[in-house]
C-alpha cells in the first residue's frame, strides 16, 4: 500500500540539506505536508525569549513546590487543624492535601501547554486523505466473486430445511452454556420470601400461644400504653432463633413494622376480611403495616400524624393509613401488608402487643412468583 | 403581480414598510436630559418607598403585645398575651375555631415553647406547615404564655434542666431508627408530601428539640416518655447537638445534603473549569 510519491528526494540530494528540510521531506513521503512553520524566537536570547522561559520554569518550580510542600502537610499537619478564624471553621488537613496536590499537577499541565505555545516552533500541518484507501476495482471484484460462490456451495440461500434446522442446533448450543454459568449463581429463594418470623410458632412461645409478641429494637416488649395518640414506634417479632435469612427477628430484613396510634376522630377503613387486624378490634386505635414499601422495598416510614398519610423517601410513594394504607401516590401500587395484632397481659399485669398471624401476603416488592 | 416581489433585488423580496431614510441622530443634550429625568424619577420613588417604610417600621414597633406583668402572675400575664396575638385561631377558651386553629387543650408548655420560640407562632398565613422565623416573643413571655396553656389544660410543661446525655452512640442508634427517616441522617430535613417540608434541625436548640419530641408538633409524631424515656430523650438531643457542631473531615461540607450539592460542585465548577481548560490548550497563539 505504501507507494513513493514524486516528491521523495534522492539520497544525495538528502544529504544537502538541513535537518529541518530532511524532516520536512520525510513527513512529504507520508502524505503530511508542512505548511507553515516559524521559529518564535528566531534571533536567540531576547528579552521576550526570556520572560518565556521563566514563565515556564515558574510553573514547574511551583509544581515542585507544591509537591514538597504535600509531603510536609501529609507528615506534620494534625488532622484535627483548623484556621480559628475562618467563617466555616472547617478541618484544614485533607483541604491542605488535596490543594497542594491540586497544585502540583495543574501546575504541571500548564508548564508543558505554556511551553508549546510560548516558546516551541510555530508549525501548522497539513495532511492528505489516503488516495488509495479502497482496494483497486480487479480485487474489488475478486473478492466478491469468492464469498458470493462460496455462499452458492453451501446451498443454504435454496436449501431452507438445512437453514432453519442450523439455526435451532445454533440457538441450543449458545444457550447451553449461558444457562450452565448463570444458572449456577442463581438461587431461587423458595418459601422464604412469603412468609416474616412472625409466624406463629407454639414451641417458642408458649405463653401467648405461639403468638409472637413485638419488641422495639432493644428486645423490650412494647405495650399500648408506650404510645399516645398521633405517635409512632418501629417495632420486631421478638424471635431469637436465627430465621432463613440468619439473622433474628430484629435484624431480619423482612421484620420492621410500623406500629402507628391514631388520633381520636381518625376512623379506619378497612380491607375485606380484616377489619379485626387493628386493636381493639371493634374501634382499632393501633395499626400495624409492614415498613417494607411495596415498590422497590425502601422503610416507608416518614408518617405524618395529622394528615395520616405515608410517605416512602425513595421514590414518594404515599399510603394513606385511614384507608388501610393503600396507595395514593407515586409508583406502588399495592397496600402495605396488615399485621393482626393481639393483646395478652404480661407477668407485669401489663398489656403487651404481640401477632395474631404471619402477614396475610408477602411483604415488599413484587416478584416473579407472588400472587 | 411580479412587481410586488423583488426577486433580483437584494432582498429577494419586496419589504411590507418601505425603508425610511436615516433620521439625523438625536442631539446629546436631549438623550442625557431624558436619561437623567428618569433616574430622578426612580430615585424619587425608591427615597420615597423607603422613608415610609422606615418610619413605619420605627414608630409601630412590635405588636400592641407588651411584657407587661399586672400583678406578679405568670398565668395573667400570658392571658393577656394569649389575648392580644393567640385567641383570633385559637379561641377565647383555647377550644380552637374551626379551619384556623386547633384546640390548645392538654398541649401542654412545652408545646407552646417550641412553637412560640421558633417563631412558628404567631402564623404569618395559613399553608401547607408553618416555617421557622424570629420568634415574636421573648424568653420571659414565652414562659408566661406557657404557664397559661398549662393551666388551662394541662400537658407537658416546658423540659428544666440540662437536656444532653453522655452516650451520644446510643442516642445516635436511637436518631438513626426514629427520627433520620424524616430529619435526615445529618438532620438537615427531607420534603414531604403535599409542599410540606421536615425542617432542618440546624438552627434547634436543646430545648426545642426535646420538647418537639415530646410534642410532636404539626405533623411530627409524638414521643411519650413512656416510648422514648427522658433519658433516651435526652441522648438523642445530645447527639444531635454533637452531629450539629462537629466538624466535617473533608473541607466544606456545602449543606450537608449529599449528593445533590456535590453533583453541582462537580458538574458545574469541576467540569467548567475543564472544559475552560481543554478551549485553551487548543487556541491558536499569535
Amino acid at each position: 500500500m505504501s507507494e513513493r510519491s514524486e516528491e521523495t528526494p534522492t539520497l544525495d540530494e538528502l544529504r544537502e540539506m538541513t535537518p529541518e528540510e530532511q524532516m520536512i521531506a520525510g513527513a512529504a513521503t507520508d502524505g503530511v505536508y508542512v505548511v507553515h512553520r516559524r521559529d518564535r524566537f528566531p534571533i536567540p536570547g531576547t528579552n521576550a525569549e526570556k520572560r518565556a522561559e521563566r514563565a515556564v520554569a515558574l510553573c514547574f518550580v511551583i509544581a515542585a513546590l507544591a509537591g514538597v510542600g504535600f509531603v510536609v502537610a501529609f507528615v506534620a499537619i494534625p488532622y484535627q487543624w483548623h484556621l480559628p478564624g475562618t467563617p466555616q471553621n472547617f478541618r484544614f488537613y485533607t483541604p491542605a492535601l488535596g490543594g497542594l496536590l491540586a497544585i502540583m499537577l495543574i501546575f504541571m499541565g500548564v508548564g508543558l501547554v505554556l511551553w508549546a505555545k510560548l516558546l516551541m516552533p510555530e508549525e501548522e500541518v497539513v495532511q492528505d486523505r489516503h488516495e488509495h484507501a479502497a482496494s483497486s476495482e480487479e480485487d474489488i471484484l475478486m473478492t466478491e466473486a469468492t464469498l458470493s460462490v462460496g455462499l452458492a456451495d453451501t446451498g443454504l440461500p435454496r436449501r431452507s430445511l438445512i437453514l432453519r434446522s442450523l439455526g435451532l442446533a445454533g440457538g441450543a448450543i449458545a444457550t447451553v452454556p449461558l444457562v450452565a454459568l448463570v444458572g449456577g449463581m442463581l438461587k431461587k429463594p423458595g418459601k422464604q420470601l412469603f412468609h416474616t418470623l412472625y409466624a406463629p410458632d407454639a414451641a417458642t412461645f408458649p405463653d401467648t400461644n405461639g403468638m409472637v409478641p413485638l419488641v422495639y429494637s432493644d428486645w423490650r416488649r412494647v405495650s399500648p400504653d408506650d404510645l399516645l395518640p398521633g405517635s409512632i414506634a418501629t417495632v420486631f417479632p421478638g424471635v431469637r432463633a436465627l430465621g432463613p435469612d440468619g439473622k433474628d427477628g430484629v435484624h431480619s430484613a423482612s421484620s420492621p413494622t410500623l406500629l402507628i396510634r391514631l388520633r381520636p376522630g381518625q376512623v379506619v377503613k378497612p380491607r375485606k376480611g380484616q377489619a379485626d387486624f387493628g386493636w381493639p378490634a371493634e374501634n382499632p386505635e393501633f395499626l400495624a403495616f409492614s415498613k417494607i414499601c411495596t415498590h422497590a422495598g425502601c422503610p416507608a416510614s416518614l408518617y405524618e400524624q395529622q394528615t395520616t398519610r405515608l410517605l416512602c423517601p425513595c421514590h414518594q410513594s404515599q399510603f394513606e393509613v385511614l384507608d388501610d394504607a393503600k396507595p395514593v401516590f407515586g409508583p406502588a401500587t399495592r397496600s402495605l401488608p396488615k399485621l393482626p395484632l393481639g393483646v395478652d397481659i404480661g407477668s407485669d399485669g401489663r398489656q403487651y402487643f404481640h401477632a395474631r398471624s404471619d402477614y396475610k401476603e408477602a411483604i415488599g416488592p413484587a416478584f416473579w412468583e407472588r400472587p | 403581480m411580479t412587481e410586488d416581489f423583488d426577486v433580483e433585488g437584494e432582498l429577494g423580496f419586496e419589504p411590507a414598510v418601505p425603508a425610511v431614510p436615516d433620521l439625523p441622530p438625536r442631539p446629546a443634550r436631549t438623550k442625557r436630559r431624558g436619561l437623567r429625568r428618569r433616574l430622578g424619577a426612580a430615585a424619587v420613588l425608591l427615597v420615597g418607598l423607603a422613608s415610609m417604610g422606615g418610619a413605619y417600621a420605627a414608630f409601630a414597633g412590635t405588636s400592641g403585645a407588651s411584657g407587661t406583668t399586672s400583678g406578679s402572675d405568670n398565668i395573667a400575664a400570658g392571658k393577656q398575651l394569649y389575648e392580644t396575638s393567640c385567641i383570633t385561631c385559637h379561641g377565647a377558651n383555647l377550644q380552637g375555631v374551626t379551619d384556623r386553629g386547633p384546640s390548645l387543650l392538654g398541649v401542654g408548655g412545652a408545646a407552646v415553647y417550641f412553637q412560640v420560640s421558633t417563631g412558628r407562632m404567631p402564623l404569618a398565613g395559613q399553608g401547607p406547615d408553618s416555617e421557622r422565623k424570629t420568634a415574636k416573643f421573648d424568653e420571659t413571655q414565652i414562659d408566661q404564655i406557657a404557664a397559661y396553656v398549662q393551666s388551662m389544660g394541662g400537658g407537658p410543661s416546658i423540659p428544666q434542666g440540662t437536656l444532653r446525655d453522655q452516650d451520644i452512640a446510643a442516642g445516635g442508634e436511637l436518631f438513626r431508627l426514629n427520627c433520620a427517616s424524616c430529619h435526615g441522617t445529618t438532620g438537615r430535613g427531607a420534603p414531604l408530601s403535599a409542599g410540606k417540608l421536615i425542617p432542618s434541625l440546624n438552627n434547634a436548640s436543646d430545648k426545642q428539640i426535646y420538647s418537639a419530641m415530646q410534642t410532636g408538633p404539626e405533623d411530627m409524631p409524638i414521643f411519650s416518655d413512656n416510648q422514648l424515656t427522658p433519658q433516651e430523650k435526652r441522648e438523642i438531643v445530645a447527639y444531635v447537638q454533637t452531629l450539629k457542631a462537629s466538624k466535617d473531615p473533608g473541607g466544606n461540607g456545602i449543606a450537608r445534603i449529599g449528593p445533590v450539592s456535590e453533583a453541582v460542585v462537580i458538574w458545574v465548577g469541576g467540569i467548567g473549569v475543564l472544559m475552560i481548560a481543554i478551549l485553551w490548550i487548543g487556541a491558536k497563539t499569535q
